[in-house]
């Protein structure tokens, strides 16, 4: 059961994200991501990474495409897609992302061994976080500190 | 299950992101190939996570899900500023920098 809802969202999270790539209209680009990165969510709970499902969703769906979408609504979305692809770049793209991909899944073949999907949730989560990895974790902190001033003084207008 | 429906998937996402970053001309969508490909990355680490049997991996997540934040909040702060100058978010008409 378990295995059948891996393959459904992950079929339906790739296809998402090809459509979000190739749309010419942005917005519509950015709520096919939007569902690409749900049902991602759905396949970190089919393997039983339960809490980094929850953050997805949460991180990813409610607040990063949201400012995507948000920062369309200044922009003339009409104009951006009268963007032209060149076929050269796009031929360019397909071979490049292609050929990755083989060369990655013939080493990944080799690896062996067996998902277990044990549930990890906020409690397995919470003691190698604020015990291992607690300087990190600071600085993640600091880093989107300082990310939200920059942004701020960046975008700001000039008097 | 066996992990490497886990990478097949990672390479997906990753071969679809790299695409949108080499075909497409505007800054968005860009943007949105970058993001599918630390997501790639993000299910390649819950991947061996489970395949290992421990939550380092899991924990990883976390720092590459803050660094996407960041990234996504500075880029388009960027995005904006350029696009009040030049009234266009097209890679090609960013030339100022060019020689």
């Amino acid at each position: 059961m378990k295995e059948i809802l891996f393959y459904l969202f992950g079929v339906i999270s790739a296809v998402l994200a090809l459509l979000s790539v190739t749309s010419k209209n942005v917005i519509k680009g950015g709520v096919a991501l939007l569902g690409s990165f749900i049902s991602l969510g759905a396949v970190y709970f089919t393997v039983g990474a339960e809490f980094v499902g929850i953050i997805q969703v949460i991180v990813y769906g409610g607040a990063i495409i949201v400012l995507y979408l948000f920062a369309l609504l200044t922009m003339d979305v009409k104009k951006i897609a009268e963007e032209k692809v060149r076929g050269s770049s796009a031929a360019a793209g397909a071979f490049l992302s292609i050929l990755l991909m083989i060369l990655l899944l013939l080493e990944a073949s080799k690896i062996a061994g067996k998902v277990k999907p044990a549930v990890s949730g906020a409690k397995e989560l919470a003691l190698p976080l604020f015990f291992k990895y607690l300087l990190p974790f600071e600085i993640v902190s600091i880093l989107l500190l300082v990310a939200t001033i920059g942004a701020v003084a960046i975008a700001r207008r000039e008097e | 299950m066996t992990p490497f429906s886990l990478f097949l998937l990672s390479g997906l996402l990753l071969a679809i992101g790299l695409f949108g970053i080499v075909a497409r001309r505007n800054v968005i969508s860009l943007f949105f190939g970058l993001e599918l490909i630390l997501n790639s990355a993000n299910v390649l680490l819950v991947g061996f996570s489970k395949l290992h049997g421990n939550y380092y991996g899991e924990l990883f997540v976390f720092f590459v899900l803050a660094v996407a934040a960041a990234e996504a909040a500075v880029g388009l702060a960027i995005v904006v500023a350029i696009y009040r100058m030049k009234r266009s978010i097209n890679t090609e008409d960013f030339r100022t920098l060019r020689w």
